[in-house]
């Protein structure tokens, strides 16, 4: 008997608990779907506020501008006049000032990772071990024969060893991936770009800037013109130069999940385009001797020395 | 029927809506040239806001040179 009512309780006990099982499934799935739902509100709803037009704010106020115009001729009232102009006037200035192209911040390190992957590989295949060496071009406007006009593309030598010897002139003008003596490759560096569009927006080849001008002209083309950072702060020494960037747009290069050693050898594109520059103004070589990053990214330090070749 | 603004009522728009749109492209943020959702160009704002300023001042010499 007694075996019996506890095979009967066991079983209640196993209903109870496949009831509870089934009622804590049930309201999960519940709460998963209202989720869910939630979800996809809320995508909606970022949608709508990300993308605002502004040709559809300017439309209908150029249309109401017109119509209060019209009718202020027909009724010649100054008010009347006064609204359609200023309406006018904004309806055409929320077209004109639209502007022709933005792209997403986050678009700009997602097109930089393979980049940086793929110099990763290389130097991992190669089992390099050195120091990425900013190598100074010549000036746009010098004159040099065909056979040394390589040497007016900026690049960056990364070593395979720690040695800041430089390859002869004749083999970094021949435009060469590798180079044999001292063994090493040379890449267009990533802030190659960055760097050319300074040079368009200040109208000036950075050999023409001294490097006691740098602290102050970069900061206004970085912060004000091409807006890649919230600020920058430069102090320029004798042979190194620490610059602080906060806010960098490049900054997820240097997420746990991104960061590469390529990222650190030659920093991200706009530490590399100040390496660049530095390169240029000093007509020294440039390597990057602190890169390191704030655990929230806000804030990115970089010292570079600059040494002779 | 015509037009019910005289040059001086275009004049003081115009000094009215440059001032505005000056001080509005020096206040917008150079950093995200955001406002808010709305994305603007600030370079074109600023160029329209002296442009306006420099049709203020047209009107005014225009006051000066035939004031009647």
């Amino acid at each position: 008997m007694s075996f019996k009512k506890s095979k009967n309780s066991e079983k209640n006990q196993k209903e109870t608990a496949n009831k509870n099982e089934h009622t804590t499934l049930k309201y999960l799935i519940e709460s998963l779907q209202a989720v869910q739902k939630e979800n996809e509100l809320l995508k909606v709803q970022l949608l709508k506020t990300r993308q605002i037009p502004s040709g559809r704010i300017g439309f209908p106020l150029l249309i109401i501008g017109a119509l209060a115009l019209i009718w202020s001729i027909v009724a010649t009232s100054t008010i009347l006049a006064f609204i359609g102009i200023g309406l006018t006037f904004w309806g055409a200035l929320f077209f004109f000032i639209r502007p022709i192209r933005f792209v997403r911040g986050t678009l700009l390190d997602s097109t930089a990772i393979a980049s940086y992957t793929t110099i990763d590989r290389i130097i991992d295949n190669l089992g390099y071990k050195g120091k990425a060496l900013y190598v100074p071009p010549y000036p746009k406007d010098v004159y040099l024969p065909e056979y040394l006009k390589g040497l007016k593309e900026m690049v960056v030598l990364i070593s395979a060893e720690e040695t800041t010897e430089m390859p002869t002139i004749e083999e970094m003008a021949k435009k060469q991936f590798m180079v044999e003596n001292p063994k090493g490759i040379c890449i267009i560096p990533p802030g190659f770009g960055i760097m050319s569009m300074f040079e368009k927006e200040l109208r000036t080849d950075f050999a023409k800037i001294t490097p006691e001008n740098l602290p102050d002209t970069l900061p206004k083309l970085i912060i004000t013109n091409l807006e890649l950072a919230r600020n920058i702060e430069i102090n320029h020494e004798k042979n190194l130069t620490h610059v602080k960037i906060e806010e960098s747009v490049y900054k997820d290069l240097y997420s746990p999940e991104h960061r590469s050693r390529s990222v650190q050898l030659l920093g991200c594109p706009l530490a590399s385009a100040i390496a660049c520059a530095l390169s240029k103004s000093t007509g020294k070589l440039v390597t990057i001797t602190k890169n390191t990053a704030s655990p929230d990214l806000k804030t990115i330090e970089l010292s570079y020395q600059t040494m002779e070749a | 029927m015509q037009f019910p603004l005289s040059l001086s009522d275009i004049s003081l728009w115009l000094a009215f809506t440059a001032i505005i749109l000056l001080v509005t492209s020096e206040l917008i943020s150079p950093y995200s040239e955001q406002f808010g959702d709305f994305v603007i160009e600030k370079t074109r704002l600023r160029f329209v806001a002296l442009f306006l300023g420099a049709a203020f001042m047209v009107t005014v010499l225009m006051r000066i040179i035939a004031p009647f």
